[in-house]
C-alpha cells in the first residue's frame, strides 16, 4: 500500500490500541525508513541500526496503550528512537565500526543526487565517496546529542520546532547545537581537505 | 577555502541516499513479527500485565502547574508553622499532662523513691517489669530558672601548661 493511501496515524494508533496488529504493520511501513535513517546516521553502523530499529518498534508496540495523542505518532516514535539510540551509543562508548557508508548505486541517477553533485562544490573537487566517508567519520566525532540534531535537521529535513519537541529541549538549544555541530564538521572536513 | 554552511548542508543531504538495500524493511518486518512471537512465548502473563500497568502509569502526566501549586502549599504551611500562628502544641501538652499523671501514680512514686536507694541496699524485687507498669518518659524542656552564664578569661583545662605549678 502506498503511503498516501494509508489511513491517518490517529486511526492506525487507535486500531493498534484495540488490538489490530495489521494497523501497527502499516505504521511500521510508514515510519521504519525514517526511523532507520535516524538511527543509522546516529550510529553509523548497519547492524546496530537494524537491532535498534526492531527494539524501538517493539517498545513502541508495548507502550502504544500509553500513547494519548498529545503529540503526533511521528514525534513520539522519533523521541523513542532518539532516546534509545543515545543510551545505546553512550553504553557502547567509542568502539564503533562504520558499515554502510556507500551510496546506493541506484541513486546515482536520482535527480536530487545529480543536482547536488553536478554543481561546482567541494564534492566535485575531491573524490565523492572519500568525502562521504570522511563526513561519516566527522559525524562520529560529534557528541551523540549534536549528531542527533544534525541528522534530524540536515539529513531528514525536520524543522527546529519539531526537533525541539522530540528532544524535549527549547528551540534555542537546537539552534545552538546545530551551530556548534556545523562548525565542528567544517573544521574536521577542512583538515581532511588540507591533507 | 573552508566549506561554507551551504556546501556543508549539501554534503550532509547526500547522506539521505545511504539506504539499506531494497526489500530490507519488508524482511525486517518479518523479523519483527518473529521476535514478537518469541517474546510472547517467553514472557509470563504477569510480566505482560505489569509492563502494561507500568506504561499506563507513565502515560499519566502531572500538569506543570501542579508542581507550582504543591510548592506554594508547602511554603504556606511552612510559613504558618514557622511563624507560630499554629503549632502542634496540643499534643505536647497532652504528653506533659499524661507524664505528670504517670509520674504521680503510686508505682511511679515508688520507683522515684527507690532512685535514692541506688547507692544503698536496693531491693530489686520491688520493681515490677511487667508491661502494665507505667513508664516515665523523659521530656527535655528549657529551664525557666537558668540564667545565662559567662566565662571570662577562661581557658580550657587541656590548654594549661603542665609545668604551671
Amino acid at each position: 500500500m502506498d503511503d498516501q493511501n494509508l489511513p491517518d496515524d490517529e486511526t492506525l494508533v487507535r486500531l493498534t490500541q484495540s488490538g489490530d496488529t495489521r494497523a501497527f504493520d502499516l505504521l511500521w511501513q510508514k515510519y521504519s525508513p525514517r526511523v532507520y535513517s535516524l538511527i543509522y546516521n546516529m550510529t553509523s553502523n548497519h547492524e546496530d541500526a537494524n537491532d535498534l530499529l526492531l527494539e524501538v518498534f517493539a517498545k513502541a508496540y508495548r507502550s502504544i496503550n500509553g500513547f494519548r495523542g498529545k503529540s503526533s505518532f511521528y514525534t513520539w516514535i522519533h523521541a523513542i528512537a532518539v532516546n534509545m539510540t543515545i543510551n545505546f551509543v553512550k553504553k557502547r562508548g567509542r568502539r564503533f565500526q562504520m558499515s554502510l557508508d556507500d551510496i546506493d548505486a541506484n541513486v546515482q541517477n536520482d535527480k536530487e543526487f545529480i543536482e547536488l553533485t553536478a554543481t561546482n562544490t567541494p564534492v566535485r573537487e575531491v573524490d565523492l565517496s572519500e568525502l562521504q566517508h570522511r563526513l561519516n567519520e566527522a559525524m562520529m566525532k560529534l557528541s551523540v546529542e549534536h549528531r542527533a540534531v544534525v541528522t534530524m535537521f540536515d539529513i531528514q529535513g525536520m524543522a527546529h520546532a519539531e526537533i525541539a519537541k522530540i528532544l524535549g529541549v527549547p528551540e534555542a538549544t537546537v539552534r545552538s547545537r546545530l551551530f556548534y555541530a556545523h562548525r565542528q564538521l567544517q573544521n574536521y572536513l577542512e583538515e581532511f581537505r588540507k591533507k | 577555502m573552508m566549506l561554507d554552511e551551504q556546501q556543508l548542508q549539501k554534503l550532509l543531504r547526500l547522506k539521505r541516499f545511504e539506504q539499506p538495500p531494497p526489500g530490507y524493511f519488508d524482511r525486517t518486518l518479518t523479523e519483527f513479527h518473529r521476535r514478537q512471537r518469541q517474546e510472547l512465548l517467553r514472557r509470563s502473563a504477569f510480566q505482560i500485565w505489569s509492563e502494561r500497568l507500568t506504561s499506563g502509569l507513565w502515560s499519566f502526566r502531572v500538569p506543570r502547574y501542579a508542581y507550582g501549586a504543591a510548592f506554594g502549599a508547602f511554603l504556606v504551611a511552612a510559613t504558618i508553622v514557622g511563624s507560630g500562628v499554629w503549632a502542634p502544641t496540643r499534643d505536647a501538652e497532652d504528653t506533659n499532662s499524661s507524664l505528670t499523671s504517670v509520674a504521680s501514680t503510686p508505682a511511679a512514686l515508688e520507683v522515684s523513691s527507690n532512685k535514692l536507694a541506688l547507692s544503698g541496699n536496693l531491693d530489686w524485687s520491688k520493681f515490677d517489669h511487667s508491661s502494665a507498669s507505667p513508664r516515665v518518659v523523659p521530656v527535655l524542656r528549657p529551664s525557666q530558672t537558668a540564667l545565662p552564664r559567662y566565662v571570662l578569661d577562661g581557658k580550657p583545662v587541656s590548654f594549661e601548661a603542665s609545668f604551671s605549678f
